[in-house]
């Protein structure tokens, strides 16, 4: 196991070097939190489908039960139980519009991943870097449980447990846990926990910070300890479920799935689930007693449990719906939790927007009213009033407004249309709008994906390293 | 002018207004106003106050800017005001925010300084960071890079490590000014 020990302290290093001006020491972060004996023993798996461009390179890597998709390069890296999703990067021809640019992408893009650790993250879409469209670049970089990669380029940068970046090509950052940041270009900054920003600069910039003391109880992270709090223990109470399927080879559907959608077969489906037409649910999603309407998905580590789901809803990576009824064309944002009860159930009206990061935690019922946009943390009616806003409201907005720890400047306008033009694009390429002929997406073309697995060395000085892999058509 | 050096024009550190570590905010004011009052050098006044420790090394600098900062209401949430700017909000939206928090606070500008005074130095002075130094022999074209560059108004002048003296950007200033009104003088 010296390779991998050598690798785990290189890396720290690396890291903690592209961190030195923020003067910010992963070391204690990273140290205990990372499970030795568990990146011995378990495989790595890909998967094999005719619709994604199928080009796998491994070196010198550890990638314990990691799931790859796409075009990957993974060298000097340690990826814990992470899922690096290429079914969205960008083809060889294709024209990105950036600026005042048409730029061509020059060859197919893909996913490098270097010098870096990833525990239980999710890497997915596409670089939107204009200064690198051809590669998705992770480096010297590492991320903690949970934490979302998404669209954004990172470099020299830790993401706290929970934490997302998303659309943003980040340099020598510190992202607290469970804070969500978009915001296009970022360097040298060290976000605190919590925080949610969304910034287009020039047009619009939407920034909330949950209050501290409420948030640890849901989510805690200091140095020398495993993240803890309520959306951890929520975590850990369903990973028996997955266990069983990675252990098992052959799946038995545990439902009935329609011929237009897809439930990953390494997602975990508990009984009394209904699954609707085009509905797609990706790998490590966790549904039980759930109805799915037609388009609706569940991406990577959501949880939905005895809730209904009417059409068409977007439950991005990592949220989490219990005891919820959702109506059509609902988003809920990466990381959010929304947790209602028996006899308190959570009602959420058709065309809400639900922020990432959002967590509704109730004791009695609550209506998120229909055509509003919810955000930060909502234990009660009040709370609700304060951290909510109809989008008819919003959309009149030209300069700025706050409201409770919420703090908008801009265009209201711009920022809705932005977030239904992305809900659009999303559904879109989930594939919730096939007819059958038209407009594929991830539902119909990842219903038939072969999995195969690769293992590292099981002793010596290479236990626990893989050996260098080349997977090409 | 050319041969002009630093220590031709800067002010020797005994005409300056010093105080020692630990005084307060109000011992550092009336300093500055006593050292004012001394100071017949020329018609610029001082704009600073250093603090020396207990073997008379200077260890920071109190401009006027760090003192009225010392009545900046001590608030969290104003704190929090002051971060935005590091997320892309506009100066505007910021000072909006701080009026409209001040305002709810309701806290008179009298009690700010009542409150202010008691304060200690160190809690407010800047430490001299490398590029603020400058040897007394040194020309004055190379003390002219150094000020600008750096963005200072005053550097330290030391001699053989040990400071004894201001360079003001006034004083700099004022030398160039005479200096171009000569060149004016003799070319018409």
């Amino acid at each position: 196991m010296k390779s991998l020990q050598n690798l785990f302290d290189r890396i720290i290093q690396r890291v903690n070097i592209n961190l030195r001006e923020l003067n910010y020491d992963v070391t204690p972060y990273i140290e205990n939190i990372l499970p030795f004996e568990k990146l011995l023993k378990f495989y790595a798996f890909y998967g094999i489908t005719p619709h994604h461009p199928l080009n796998f390179v491994f070196r010198q890597s550890n990638l314990a039960g990691s799931y790859f998709l796409g075009r990957c390069r993974v060298s000097n890296s340690i990826l814990y139980k992470s899922d690096i999703r290429g079914d969205e990067l960008k083809k060889e021809g294709q024209v990105v519009k950036y600026d005042r640019f048409d730029i061509k992408v020059s060859q197919d893009e893909a996913i490098h991943i270097e010098d870096s650790i990833l525990v239980k993250t999710l890497v997915h879409n596409f670089s939107h870097d204009p200064e690198s469209l051809e590669q998705f670049f992770i480096s010297n970089t590492i991320s903690a449980h949970y934490a979302n990669i998404h669209g954004s380029p990172t470099d020299g940068s830790f993401l706290g447990p929970m934490a997302t970046v998303d659309l943003t090509t980040m340099n020598d950052c510190v992202i607290g846990a469970f804070a969500y940041v978009q915001a296009g270009e970022i360097s040298h900054l060290n976000i605190d926990p919590g925080t949610v920003w969304v910034r287009v600069p020039g047009v619009c910039n939407f920034l909330y910070h949950h209050p501290s003391e409420r948030l640890s109880r849901y989510i805690f992270f200091a140095p020398n300890m495993q993240p803890q709090g309520l959306l951890m223990d929520f975590v850990e109470k369903h990973k028996a479920a997955f266990q069983k399927i990675f252990e098992v080879v052959n799946i038995v559907p545990t439902v009935e799935v329609p011929q237009n959608a897809s439930v990953d077969r390494f997602a975990v489906v508990e009984p009394k689930t209904r699954i609707g037409e085009n509905v797609l649910v990706a790998q490590r999603a966790y549904l039980q007693n759930c109805w799915l309407g037609k388009g609706a998905n569940a991406q990577e580590n959501c949880h939905i449990i005895n809730s209904r789901l009417e059409g068409n809803n977007v439950t991005a990576h990592g949220a989490k719906i219990i005891e919820a009824d959702m109506g059509e064309n609902v988003f809920v944002g990466f990381n959010s939790f929304l947790h209602g009860r028996p006899g308190s159930r959570l009602t959420v009206g058709k065309e809400c927007i639900v922020m990432p990061h959002t967590i509704i935690d109730i004791d009695a019922p609550l209506t998120v009213p229909a055509g509003h946009l919810a955000w930060g943390m909502i234990n009660n009616q009040a709370d609700l009033e304060a951290n909510s806003i109809s989008l008819a409201n919003l959309s009149k907005v030209n300069s700025n407004f706050s409201q409770g720890n919420m703090v908008f400047e801009g265009s209201g306008a711009a920022f809705v249309e932005a977030f239904k033009a992305r809900i659009h694009h999303i559904l879109e390429a989930n594939g919730a709008f096939y007819d059958g002929v038209n407009n594929k997406g991830h539902a119909q073309k990842n219903q038939n994906i072969s999995f195969n697995t690769i293992q590292p060395y099981p002793e010596g000085d290479l236990e626990g390293v893989y050996p260098t892999i080349l997977i090409q058509p | 002018m050319d041969n002009y050096k630093v220590k031709d024009l800067m002010v020797p550190i005994s005409e300056y207004a010093t105080v020692p570590k630990g005084s307060t905010l109000f011992q550092a004011i009336a300093a500055l106003e006593k050292a004012q009052e001394e100071f017949t050098g020329n018609q610029y006044q001082h704009r600073a106050i250093l603090i020396l420790d207990n073997k008379q090394q200077v260890i920071g600098k109190l401009s006027q800017t760090d003192a009225l900062r010392a009545l900046e209401p001590k608030d969290v949430d104003l704190k929090e005001i002051n971060k935005l700017s590091q997320y892309g909000f506009s100066a505007q939206l910021i000072r909006q925010l701080q009026t409209s928090k001040r305002l709810k606070k309701g806290t008179p500008l009298t009690e700010l300084c009542a409150n202010a005074v008691r304060l200690k130095v160190e809690d407010f002075m800047q430490a001299p960071t490398e590029g603020e130094y400058v040897d007394h022999e040194t020309s004055l074209d190379i003390a002219i890079q150094q000020l600008v560059l750096g963005n200072h108004l005053a550097l330290l002048v030391t001699r053989n490590q040990k400071i004894v003296g201001i360079l003001r950007l006034t004083d700099v200033f004022a030398a160039v000014f005479h200096a171009m009104q000569e060149c004016h003088n003799v070319t018409n």
